[in-house]
């Protein structure tokens, strides 16, 4: 090995580690620009967050005021715009109603799909099914399958839902 | 570059005497003026080139490494709304399947299921046959028409050859002389691409 060859060498390597630098930038970003992973991505969380929230607002603790108390304020935390207004307004009146029945309810989703995602506007349309879990003070409880439509916006605080609709039937397609 | 620049010159101006290539400690260098001045300078490059290929190759593997990281994730291999087309299609195929195999009248059982061995297949279509043995005699007997529509439809999960879906139906069912009744049934389905069109293989009740 000569010089020449090894000063060839030293370039070749330079090369090369320039070439590796300049694929891993390129690759790094590929992956930042590519709207359809942001897309998939904004999607997955959209629908786990509505998962989680949609089960918050089918659940409820009904053994003591204290407890209706911070189930309706977990129930705030989990909605946003019109519905949060709305749960605002009717609090006091939810509270005591809720405490006077004083039943227990939770609520499970058994399946959910987004149906619309708009990443732009920050919205989106989420379909679910709740098995919902009643127990009442005295008596025996049940399950209760529901099926929602709720619209989903997205805050500071991840995807929480702005309008709930139980889609009854003959509503239509 | 810098390490190869050095030696080029260095190389060119030493070849006459052939030794300093093969060793390129200080004593054979300090024989040439030239190369008395440019060694520690050569060495000083060396170092600053290596440096430079090892700082390259760490920032090239560090932002592929991140760029990985960013792509692997569950959300690439899941088309479902990020495939407009492809979603639309899985959504409309599986929603008339569905209309069609729990739509039947007293007349039309045969048809239905006809149709039910085209769109069904699998677990889905052991599901129906036995289901269906009952429902066709139901129909016959009390005269039961029942016809179902998909009111709403999403996909959980679309890959190239399977995907899942939550659709919502609503059945009305009549017996003749009765008024009709409308009910809610909601279902998790496994859709397969099969030739062009999807087929559903999996029904789960919700």
């Amino acid at each position: 090995m000569n010089a020449r060859t090894r000063s060839l060498g030293g370039w070749a390597v330079m090369l090369a580690a320039a070439l590796v630098c300049a694929l891993g930038g390129w690759s790094y970003t590929q992956a930042r620009g590519d709207d359809t992973l942001a897309y998939a991505k904004a999607r997955d969380a959209a629908t786990a967050d509505g998962r989680s929230r949609l089960a918050r607002l089918n659940s409820m603790d009904g053994t003591s005021a204290a407890s209706v108390k911070s189930g309706l304020t977990a129930w705030l935390a989990a909605s946003t715009g019109p519905l949060r207004t709305q749960l605002e307004r009717t609090r006091k009146k939810d509270t005591a109603e809720l405490a006077e029945a004083g039943a227990t309810a939770r609520g499970k989703v058994t399946d959910a799909a987004l149906t619309a995602l708009d990443v732009r506007a920050g919205t989106a349309v989420l379909i679910a099914t709740v098995d919902v879990a009643v127990t009442p003070r005295t008596g025996k409880g049940g399950t209760e399958r529901k099926r929602f439509e709720a619209t989903l916006a997205r805050t500071g605080d991840g995807w929480k839902i702005k309008a709930l609709d139980a889609i009854p039937v003959g509503s239509g397609g | 570059m810098t390490q190869s620049g050095g030696t080029t010159v260095q190389d060119t101006s030493s070849k006459p005497e052939r030794e300093p290539e093969r060793e390129p400690g200080t004593a054979t260098r300090t024989g040439t003026e030239e190369g008395g001045t440019g060694t520690p300078r050569a060495a000083w490059r060396r170092v600053l080139a290596a440096t430079l290929a090892v700082a390259l190759l760490a920032a090239g593997a560090v932002l592929f490494v991140q760029g990985r990281h960013l792509r692997d994730t569950p959300a690439t291999s899941n088309r479902a709304l990020t495939d407009t087309a492809g979603t639309n299609r899985v959504v409309g195929d599986v929603s008339s399947a569905l209309g069609k195999v729990f739509t039947y009248n007293p007349r039309s059982t045969a048809a239905t299921k006809e149709s039910a061995k085209r769109l069904l297949a699998g677990k889905a279509l052991q599901q129906y046959a036995a289901l269906f043995g009952q429902v066709e005699k139901q129909a016959a007997d009390q005269k039961l028409t029942l016809t179902s529509q998909a009111v709403r439809a999403g996909v959980t999960r679309l890959g190239t050859r399977s995907a899942r879906l939550l659709v919502f139906l609503d059945q009305v069912s009549e017996r003749e002389g009765k008024a009709a009744t409308t009910a809610a049934a909601q279902l998790s389905v496994t859709a397969e691409l099969r030739g062009d069109r999807w087929i559903i293989v999996d029904i789960t009740s919700r």
